[in-house]
C-alpha cells in the first residue's frame, strides 16, 4: 500500500459468500483464485480453484486470466 | 493477504474482483469439498481461460527441452543408436541399405558398426560422406539430422541457462542480504529515535510541536522500512534465514511497542497531526499484513510468537 488512501480503497471491494461460491462451483463465468503459495495450495483448496500466489500476481496474472472483465473470486488461508 | 491480492489485481486492471474473506479456514469449518494436489485450471473455462489453457499446453519440443540434462543426453544417444539400427535393418531386410565407397554395407556385425557410425556422423551434421544412404534411407537421414540438431541444441541451452540461473541466484542472494542488513540497522535507528521522543515527551509533559515534527519524520522512516520488510517477505525468491528474521521481528516488536506507548499517551487535542495519523494507520496495516496467516513461508514457533505480538500491536495502531 503506497499511501493510506490506496489502502482505504482496497477495503471497499466487493466480497463473495461461501454459499455463492458453493452454488457456482460449476459456473464457468466465475474464476476462483487461490492466492496462497504453491505448497499450501497443493495441500488443499476449493475444487476448481486456480493458483496465483501473491508474489506472482504481477508476473503471471495476465497469462492466467487474460480477460480483465472476468469475474474473479479471491481467497487465501483465512480472514487475515 | 487476500486484500493485498485484490489490490494488486485491481492495479493490473481487473475490474470484477470479489473477495472470499473467510478463505480456506471458513471453507474447511463448514466441511465443504476440498481438492488436493496440483490441479491447475479446472474450474474456469469460457473464452478467457481456454486461452490460458492453451498457453499452458506445451509443444512436444518444449516438453523435451524441459527434461533434465541427463535425460536429454540419454535421449540423444539413444536416438542415434536407434537410427543406426534402423539403417542396418533396412539393409538386412529390404536391400536398400547404406553404401560405403559404392559398395553396399554388409548386413553383419561390422555392418551394424558402420550403420551406427553413419548415424553419429549424420546426427552431428558432420557428413564425411564415406558412408552414404541409398533410396528411402536418405529421407530418414535428413530427419535424423534435424532431430539431432534440435536435441543437441536443447542440451547446449540447458548447460548455458543453468550457469545463468546460478548467477542470478547469487545476485539475488547478495542484494537480499544487503537489504536485510540495512533494514536491521534502520530499525535500530528508528527505535533509538522513538526512545528520544519518549524522553522528550516525559521531560516536557506533553508533545510540543517540535517533538511532533520529529515523531512524524521517524514514523515516515519506519513506514519505509516496513514496506521493505513486506517486500522482502512477499516478493523475494530467497528466504531470509531464521536468525536474521528473528532479530528483525524482535526489533519490529520493540519499535511498535514504543510507538504504541507514544500513541497512547498522545493527547488528542494537543499532539494532533494528520500526517502522524495516516502514518500510524498505514504502519499498523502493513504490520498486520507482514504477520498475516498467509505469509508465504513456514516459520518456527518462536517466530510465530513475535508475529502474534506484532499483530496485536498493529491492531492497536491501525
Amino acid at each position: 500500500m503506497a499511501n493510506p488512501q490506496a489502502h482505504e480503497m482496497a477495503h471497499q471491494h466487493l466480497t463473495i459468500s461461501r454459499e455463492e461460491i458453493l452454488e457456482r462451483l460449476q459456473d464457468r463465468a466465475l474464476a476462483i483464485v487461490n492466492v496462497m503459495p504453491k505448497e499450501t495450495f497443493a495441500e488443499g483448496h476449493i475444487p476448481g480453484s486456480l493458483n496465483l500466489p501473491v508474489a506472482e500476481i504481477e508476473s503471471r496474472a495476465r497469462q492466467l486470466i487474460p480477460n480483465s472483465a472476468q469475474e474473479i473470486a479471491i481467497y487465501c488461508a483465512g480472514p487475515t | 493477504m487476500g486484500e493485498q491480492a485484490v489490490g494488486l489485481l485491481r492495479k493490473l486492471g481487473y475490474s470484477n474482483l470479489r473477495h472470499y474473506v473467510g478463505g480456506m479456514a471458513e471453507w474447511m469449518d463448514h466441511h465443504c469439498a476440498v481438492e488436493k494436489s496440483e490441479s491447475v485450471i479446472v474450474g474456469v473455462t469460457g473464452p478467457s481461460s481456454t486461452r490460458a489453457i492453451a498457453m499452458r499446453h506445451e509443444s512436444w519440443l518444449e516438453t523435451i527441452a524441459n527434461w533434465p540434462l541427463k535425460w536429454l543426453v540419454g535421449f540423444w544417444l539413444g536416438m542415434i543408436v536407434v537410427f543406426g539400427v534402423i539403417y542396418w535393418l533396412a539393409g538386412v531386410g529390404m536391400g536398400w541399405g547404406l553404401q560405403a565407397g559404392g559398395v553396399a554395407v554388409k548386413p553383419d556385425l561390422e555392418g551394424l558398426g558402420t550403420a551406427i557410425y553413419f548415424s553419429f556422423v549424420t546426427a552431428l551434421s558432420i557428413g564425411y560422406g564415406d558412408v552414404t544412404p541409398v533410396g528411402a534411407l536418405r529421407i530418414l537421414a535428413v530427419i535424423e539430422g534435424i532431430a539431432g540438431l534440435l536435441v543437441f541444441g536443447c542440451v547446449i541451452s540447458k548447460l548455458v541457462s543453468r550457469r545463468q540461473e546460478e548467477l542470478t541466484e547469487e545476485i539475488h542472494r547478495t542484494t537480499f542480504e544487503d537489504r536485510l542488513d540495512r533494514v536491521r540497522t534502520n530499525l535500530h535507528l528508528v527505535f533509538s529515535d522513538l526512545g528520544a521522543v519518549q524522553q522528550l515527551q516525559a521531560d516536557q509533559g506533553a508533545l510540543t510541536g517540535q517533538v511532533v515534527r520529529r515523531l512524524e519524520s521517524t514514523v515516515r522512516v519506519f513506514r519505509g522500512e516496513l514496506q521493505t520488510i513486506h517486500d522482502l517477505l512477499y516478493r523475494s525468491h530467497v528466504e531470509p534465514d531464521e536468525e536474521t528474521l528473528e532479530s528483525i521481528l524482535a526489533n519490529l516488536v520493540i519499535c511498535l511497542q514504543s510507538l504504541a506507548e507514544i500513541n497512547a499517551s498522545r493527547p488528542t487535542a494537543n499532539g494532533h497531526s494528520a500526517i502522524l495519523d495516516a502514518g500510524l494507520r498505514s504502519i499498523g496495516n502493513l504490520a498486520k499484513e507482514i504477520c498475516g496467516e498467509c505469509v508465504p513461508r513456514v516459520y518456527a514457533p518462536a517466530l510465530k510468537e513475535s508475529m502474534d505480538q506484532i499483530q496485536e500491536l498493529a491492531r492497536r495502531l491501525a
